[in-house]
Formats: structure tokens, sequence, C-alpha cells
């Protein structure tokens, strides 16, 4: 847990310490299988995720349905954009800025349940993702921090 | 005059939403879930809240990329279940407490808090959820709701601190105004998941245990945890736990514990439950 923290008073009156960004951004980055949903994601997945956003209408989920090449060349989305939608390459979609709450309603309308859509980003088989939850999840163990296991690792060699 | 009575934090994992509206709360896999509510919703009928100013977020429901609002409040005098790609949930419309809400609205913005403003839009199961877990399935809901939208989603979202404070400033908003109302607050989310990437499906009960404690009392603690620090141990939706701050802070300087209740998993997610009041 963390320790107790800044010690400044309460907000009213208050100025908090503002919080170096780039400090701040550069840890959001360092943690192992996780794309945090930064602004520069958002911007970048823009497009992807209101198309995903789409889907929400019954009309543009079977128009989707009917062509589905066709109906994202309607939507300003790179190639690899488009290709890793096609592909349902959620990981690549993660990486691309998508969010999964938007990629959930591309889960929906494909009929899938939203925790057999987030087995296929891991590297396990949806019976073997729902064994791990019902016996407790998956452990934070050495999955913190990227930096702290690669210091780990070297120490280890 | 109107005043906080009780604060209640809880997960509002859509598939308790399904067990609900399918009748499934006393299977196997959800019996033991919602059994940990059942002192809620008992203790609930005999407080009769007024109104509740419920804290969630919206998961891509009634808000897409195209405006953020870090908070905002519904002023509205009622909203809709949302249709989340199923069709919406067959549960009761929820009757906002316009002028309440207005209040709360001006109050903190006179307070610094820029508050948006919003008069219409559907409430997706952040909000529908924790209504259910704690009132079952009634005709009407039994409390009017002031809906209060936090961004959880894209980021910077806000500090813990700046939740807490927020509450401590719903607090004295709901404090001034005239009616005598009996309010309560809910801050909802969470605990423990991660809902994406090769990591997914992380769940840490130690860290949301320590959590629970740490609304309990004096302890001011929480308000301070970083987000690194929920993104570390509790999975990358974990951060919904902010909104359990803006309860924790609404409800002074001291609580006291009235019923707590944790179960892994449900889906992707771990269970939390807390019920707590104002203490001396
Ligand atoms: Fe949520």
């Amino acid at each position: 847990m963390t320790d107790s923290g800044p010690t400044i008073g309460p907000m009213t009156g208050a100025t908090k310490p503002s919080a170096n960004i780039h400090e701040y951004l550069a840890e959001l980055e360092d943690i192992p299988g996780t794309r945090v949903y930064t602004a520069a994601r958002a911007r970048r997945g823009y497009h992807i995720n209101q198309f995903a956003m789409s889907l929400m209408k019954a009309e543009n989920r079977d128009r989707f349905r009917a062509d589905q090449a066709a109906y994202l060349n309607e939507w300003p989305l790179s190639d690899e954009a488009k290709g890793a939608l096609l592909a349902r390459d959620y990981n690549h979609l993660l990486d691309l800025g998508g969010n999964v709450y938007f990629l959930s309603k591309l889960f929906s309308c494909d009929g899938l349940s939203f925790a057999e859509a987030v087995s296929t980003m891991t590297d396990m088989t949806f019976p073997e993702y729902r064994d791990m939850m019902l016996n407790g999840g998956r452990s934070p163990e050495g999955q913190r921090s990227i930096r702290a296991n690669l210091a780990a690792s070297e120490k280890g060699n | 005059m109107a005043r906080i009575t009780a604060g209640v934090g809880s997960s509002h994992v859509p598939l308790l939403g399904v067990a609900v509206d399918q009748g499934k709360t006393r299977d196997d896999y959800f019996g033991p879930i919602f059994a940990g509510y059942d002192w809620t919703r008992e203790w609930e009928q005999a407080e009769k809240p007024d109104v509740i100013v419920l804290v969630y977020n919206d998961h891509a429901s009634a808000f897409d990329m195209k405006i953020v609002p870090t908070f905002a409040i519904g002023c509205g005098e009622r909203y809709k279940p949302a249709d989340e790609g199923w069709g919406p949930r067959q549960v009761p419309d929820v009757e906002g407490h316009a002028d309440l809400a207005w209040h709360i609205a001006q109050s903190l913005i006179l307070d610094d808090f820029d508050m948006t403003i919003i008069n219409e839009m559907d409430v997706d199961h952040g909000l529908t959820v924790p209504l259910s877990m704690m009132f079952g399935t009634p005709d009407a809901w039994p409390a009017k709701i002031v809906p209060l939208a936090v961004n959880v989603v894209t980021y910077p979202v806000p500090s813990g601190n700046r939740c807490w404070a927020l509450g401590e400033a719903i607090a004295r908003a709901v404090a001034s105004f005239p009616e005598d109302l009996n309010v309560q607050i809910w801050g909802t989310g969470g605990m423990s998941h991660q809902l994406q990437g090769p990591r997914a499906g992380l769940l840490n009960a130690e860290w949301d245990n320590r959590f629970l404690d740490m609304l309990i009392g004096e302890t001011d603690a929480a308000r301070w945890i970083p987000h690194i620090e929920y993104l570390r141990e509790t999975g990358s939706e974990g951060i919904e736990m902010v909104m359990w701050l803006i309860m924790r802070g609404a409800l002074g300087a001291k609580t006291r514990l009235l019923h707590r209740h944790y179960h892994i998993p449900c889906s992707n997610t771990a269970i939390g439950h807390i019920v707590l009041e104002p203490a001396e």
C-alpha cells in the first residue's frame, strides 16, 4: 500500500502540488500486459471507438454484419485498424487506441460474452480463463511493473 | 434540512443485473454474492432514504468519445435504462430529484467544482445494477436518484483526493438544502478487475480488503492512493474505486461500519460491498 502521501491540508484553500505529467504518463506505460487508455490512445483510436459505438444501433449492426468491410470503409480508419477489426484482434486494437468498453459493442454484436472476449486477449482458452477466475483470478505477483521485472531478471542473470 | 445519513459502496458488474433479471440470484454461482446484500436490502427497507446521490460511471452507453465530462450531475426529472447492445434492462425508470440535483450542482460550482450538467440521458448498468442489489425487484424504485457520473475511463481520471473533496462538497451542498430529506450517497464500481490485454483477469483480494479497511473510521489514507497503485494492484478497471472515495468523503471525518461483504469472482471482477454511516 501507499505511504500516507503528500502532507497537504484539505483542498479548500490549499494548493495541490501539481503532478509531473511526464512521470505520470511514463508510469502508465510500465504495467505488463496492459494498455492504459491515455489521451494519446484515445486520440489515436477515436474512430475505432466511435465505429464500435455505432453498433449500439440495431440497423447499424445489421448493415455491419451484411458487409463488414463496406461498413468499415464508411469510417476514417487506417487499413491496419480495419484489418484488426475484421480479425477481432483485440490486443492489436488496444495498441491502436481501442478501449474495451467501446470494443465490447463489437463483442455483443458477435454474440460473445464479455468474459469470453476478454479471454481472447490472454494466452488462455476461454475454459482455462474461466477456471482461473473461479480459482481467484490472476495474481498481481510479477505483474506489477515492466521495469521491476526487467531489473529482477537482470539480477538473476 | 436535508442530511446524508449513510454511504454505500458496491460493485456494479453487469452480470449481476443479468442474474437479477433472469432470476438466478440464489443459484450456486450467484447465491454467495447476493447473500452478502441481504442485510443491506433489509436495512434499506427500514431506512427509507428519500434520495440517493448515486456515483457511477457510464460505460460507453450515454456518452461516447465526443464529450468526456470528468464530473457530471443529472438534473433531469427521469432517466431510462440504457440499451447496452442487448435491449434495455426491464427495470423501472429512474426518477430524479431535480430540485436537490440543481441545488447540489449550483452549490458545487460555487464551491469550485466545475460540474457538467445533464438534463437528459439514459443510465446504464453502472447505475441500475446497484439499485437492483440494494432494492431487489420493486415495481418502482423506492428512492429518487441524483446520478453523478465520473470519468474513470479516459486518463487522467480525477485523483482520489479530488474525488474525496467532491464528496465533502456534496455533503455541504446537501446540508444547505432546506427540505427535510434523508439522503444517502452510494459509490459504485470495482473492486479489482482488468478487462483488457494479456494481464486480463487480475484480482487482488488482499488489496481490495485493505481498501475497504481504509474507508472505516478516521483515516483518510485512501484519498492519497495514486492512480498507478490502483492500476498495478487492482487491474486497469480497478480505478473505478476512486468513485467510492466520493461516497467516503461525503460522510465526514469519521465513519462507523454497518455492513461489509467481499466475494471473488463475478465474471472478471471482485465483488465488494460496504455500508457506512457518519460517526462523531
Ligand atoms: Fe464499471
